[in-house]
């Protein structure tokens, strides 16, 4: 065999491997696919997306996943609006204005924060913000929107933080002088020049963050109650979808109806964390250029 | 092709995507001579001393029209291996790029892969080293990183990894760009040395450098070839007036 | 300068003081809070840790006694991620960075990684179960465990290779092929070796991931108890983040075991955290050493 057959051969075995990860996303919808589109010969489309009622284990079963992708939709959206600013602000500290050694312990606290198991701060939700809110707010139970949310924006401020300080870090330098040799105060330079030029960036680190929210497992299963009702109080609990998939797939029986049902959930949560997905993409491909134009 | 005659260019262009970086380039380069390749930047000079060796392959979107003849062959052809042709025409960089090894197995690791036996590696470190000029310098310190060599010597490195592999021409891309004055000359020194065995085409900035130790001297000017002579002929009358205006305009 | 001016100096300034204040404010606010979560974890969980509680089994229905097989379990699973996510991860990177051509067939498969990496944790869980253990019928297994995290990491590990690769000075590869060594020596025998610490302390992080995540080895993996150790690869095993969550939440005795979890989170906390600062601290080391 020349040389040269066999440097194309090594490209071709490499290739295979790169394909990988896309073989393994179609395998992923392939299962989903395969263990729950059953479920739509027993119950409609519309009836599963929209249907009011998840009591999968009566007779007959109900399989209405509304309330669950409110649940999932209302602590996604308070998670965001916790974590965006949050995240933002610390990554603005991080690039622009903190001392190198400050910068360099943050930047592992958040790292470290990314790290935390997310077991972990469910356990920490349920067992010490859970308590605290109740008696702090006089409630039933400390278990609801509010403190799924906020242990969620803990999960979603270091992919919003880190993102957002690579983008705010890859404004040109040139940009920033040429304000500061205006005039401007740091302030004003932040705000009107490098915020502006990274804000594709930040867009896509606020969508990844909140398709991290909406995946996320463990929190909004040990720390939003699980009440699969829609909520009518910050202070209720609700029973988001990977809560429902995780806690009852344990006890649906093989290849039942209930069982189905919950493959089916994975399908909507899988096309909802895609499309978050592809639209970060979309976005950070479409508006990659950071330059004077978009000034 | 004649014996004193060790590449051939023939009608040779070449094309990053659509811009044209060489037009139409037809030249020899004489067997044991320097060839000092000149001009302002952009001229394609470096260009075309990485078309000898396909160093260019590695670049996306290029294109090479004509033929470059190589002991007969046209190494363009599509049964060559570039591989085999950068083993015969070894380049020396602009920056200094020696591997983050020891300064033993910079010199041994191409060697080493074309199956020298380690017995024989020894020798061929010493002697490459040697022929570097750069071996009483290190001869000791051998097994240290030849990260912690300075910039002139770790060129001198780069010269003797290169000539491990025992090529037949040497390219040199302006070599002593990166280095101070005295490293410059020992550079300089080496070359000299060299070409007693090598063939040794250069691509240098420095005019006086040119003068000083090619035989042959060639001056591009937007992808053209315009002039190509007898270096002191160059450097003294030049045919036309664009090679005279660049080498005075130089000279101040 | 007048008064005007000097004024409206002042209002500047004062908008960039409450401004910096703010961004300050944040940076405190999410440091505490993982300070807060550690100390909290680390004070409550301190008094239960012992030899015995990392050594023995747990006695009692797990109402007493340690979390070794769990640590064990943990273990396993993890090398098994790592078995799988690392050398796909490696390889897919080499052709990412080493021999694609930017352009279509490139775009494609680095969205296909991207979507993989937004894959939430337990729609992974339902593809382990809907393929290792169901289809590929492997059971709930170490294997399927393993298989499924190892593909959870692989986005992370090719992010991570990829940089590690494409920090290797473009100077390296061309002076190994100039001296007529071929592509895949050069990438193997050069730019391979140099990224390698790169390549692995990017993984670390991902590796710390895999330890500690919990929904994708819930019905591909993970036992509520196993009386005796896995013997192969296609035994249950108990895993550090499970067993927290069946403490905390599915347990007969929740308020009981209190101290068993509290203790479970800190060990669990310990091996992933302590796995990341390792890669932080060795990452911030190279970086300070780098001679190009």
């Amino acid at each position: 065999m020349t040389r040269q057959t066999k440097e194309i051969i090594i490209k071709y075995i490499f290739f295979l491997f790169a394909l990988v990860s896309v073989i393994v996303l179609g395998l992923i919808v392939f299962s989903l696919f395969r263990e729950g589109l059953p479920i739509f010969g027993k119950v409609s489309v519309k009836d599963f997306i929209f249907g009011m009622e998840w009591y999968p284990t009566y007779d007959p079963p109900n399989f209405g996943i509304f309330p669950l992708i409110v649940g999932s939709l209302i602590v996604t959206l308070l998670a965001t609006v916790i974590a965006v600013p949050l995240g933002v602000m610390a990554a603005i500290y991080i690039s622009e204005i903190a001392p190198q050694a400050i910068k360099e312990i943050l930047k592992s606290v958040i790292e470290l924060l990314a790290g935390l198991p997310s077991v972990v701060l469910g356990f920490f939700g349920m067992v010490i913000v859970a308590p605290w809110l109740q008696d702090t707010f006089d409630l039933p139970t400390g278990l609801n929107i509010i403190n799924a949310s906020m242990i969620l924006a803990l999960m979603a401020i270091p992919t919003i933080s880190s993102i957002s300080e690579d983008a705010l870090y890859a404004v040109p330098r040139e940009f920033k002088e040429a304000s500061y040799a205006l005039g401007a105060t740091k302030f004003e330079t932040i705000v009107q020049v490098i915020l502006p030029a990274a804000m594709s960036g930040i867009s896509t680190a606020v969508m990844l963050g909140m398709a991290r929210a909406i995946g996320e497992t463990m929190v909004v299963l040990m720390v939003a109650g699980g009440a699969a009702a829609i909520p009518e109080s910050l202070f209720d609990s609700v029973r988001p979808m990977p809560a429902s998939i995780a806690a009852e797939m344990g006890e649906a029986p093989f290849r039942s109806g209930h069982y189905q049902a919950l493959f089916a959930i994975g399908i909507v949560l899988f096309f909802m964390t895609l499309f978050f997905n592809l639209v970060a993409d979309y976005v950070s491909h479409k508006f990659r250029q950071i330059g004077s134009g978009t000034l | 092709m004649e014996t004193n005659i060790i590449i051939k260019l023939n009608n040779v262009n070449f094309y990053y995507g659509q811009s044209r970086a060489l037009t139409d380039i037809s030249m020899t380069f004489g067997k044991n001579k320097v060839t000092a390749l000149i001009g302002p930047s952009g001229c394609g000079k470096s260009t075309l001393l990485r078309l000898l060796n396909r160093m260019n392959d590695l670049i996306d979107g290029t294109r090479v029209e004509g033929e470059i003849l190589f002991e007969d062959k046209n190494i363009y052809a599509p049964d060559i291996d570039p591989v085999e042709i950068r083993r015969k025409i070894g380049m020396v960089f602009q920056k200094p790029n020696p591997f983050p090894k020891t300064i033993y197995n910079n010199i041994a690791y191409g060697p080493k892969l074309t199956g020298v036996n380690a017995g024989d590696l020894d020798t061929l470190v010493e002697q490459s080293l040697k022929q570097s000029v750069l071996w009483n310098e290190v001869k000791d310190i051998l097994n240290k990183s030849a990260m912690n060599l300075s910039g002139g010597q770790q060129q001198r490195l780069c010269i003797a990894r290169a000539l491990a592999m025992k090529p037949d021409i040497l390219l040199m891309d302006e070599p002593t760009s990166a280095l101070d004055p005295i490293s410059t000359a020992k550079i300089e020194d080496l070359i000299e040395e060299l070409k007693k065995d090598y063939t040794i085409i250069i691509v240098t900035h420095n005019m006086q450098q040119a003068a000083r130790i090619s035989d042959e001297t060639a001056f591009f000017y937007i992808g053209n070839l315009v002039e190509y002579n007898k270096t002191e002929k160059i450097f003294t009358k030049p045919d036309v007036k664009q090679t005279e205006d660049y080498i005075t305009g130089r000279f101040g | 300068m007048n008064t005007f001016n000097n004024n409206s100096m002042k209002w500047r300034y004062l908008k960039q003081h409450i401004f910096f204040g703010l961004v300050r404010a944040s940076a405190l606010i999410i440091t505490l809070a993982l300070g807060g979560i550690i100390f909290y974890i680390v004070y409550n969980g301190i008094g239960a840790i012992s030899w015995d509680f990392i050594t023995k089994p747990p006695t009692d229905s797990m109402t007493k006694g340690g979390i070794m097989p769990a640590i064990l379990g943990t273990i396993y699973l993890t090398v098994g991620a790592i078995a799988i996510g690392l050398p796909l991860g490696i390889a897919s990177a080499i052709y990412l960075t080493e021999y694609a051509k930017q352009g279509r067939i490139v775009r494609f498969i680095k969205v296909g990684i991207n979507c993989l990496a937004g894959v939430p944790s337990v729609v992974f869980g339902l593809f382990g179960l809907g393929f290792f253990v169901i289809l590929m019928k492997f059971g709930s297994s170490i294997l399927a465990g393993s298989l499924t995290l190892g593909f959870l990491i692989l986005p992370t590990i090719i992010g991570a290779s990829e940089e590690a690769l494409k920090s290797v000075p473009q100077t390296f590869r061309e002076a190994s092929l100039s001296l007529g060594v071929s592509k895949w020596q050069t990438t193997f025998r050069i730019v391979l070796p140099n990224a390698l610490p790169g390549i692995l302390t990017g993984s670390i992080l991902g590796i710390g991931r895999a330890a500690g995540e919990t929904a994708p080895i819930m019905f591909t993996a993970a036992a509520y108890f196993t009386s005796k150790l896995p013997g192969s690869i296609f035994d249950e095993v108990m895993a550090l983040p499970y067993h927290i969550y069946v403490l905390a939440t599915a347990g007969t005795n929740i308020e009981a075991t209190r101290p068993i979890q509290f203790g479970t989170v800190l060990v669990l906390v310990a091996v992933v955290l302590g796995i990341d600062l390792v890669a932080i601290v060795i990452r911030s080391y190279m970086r300070r050493n780098k001679r190009w």
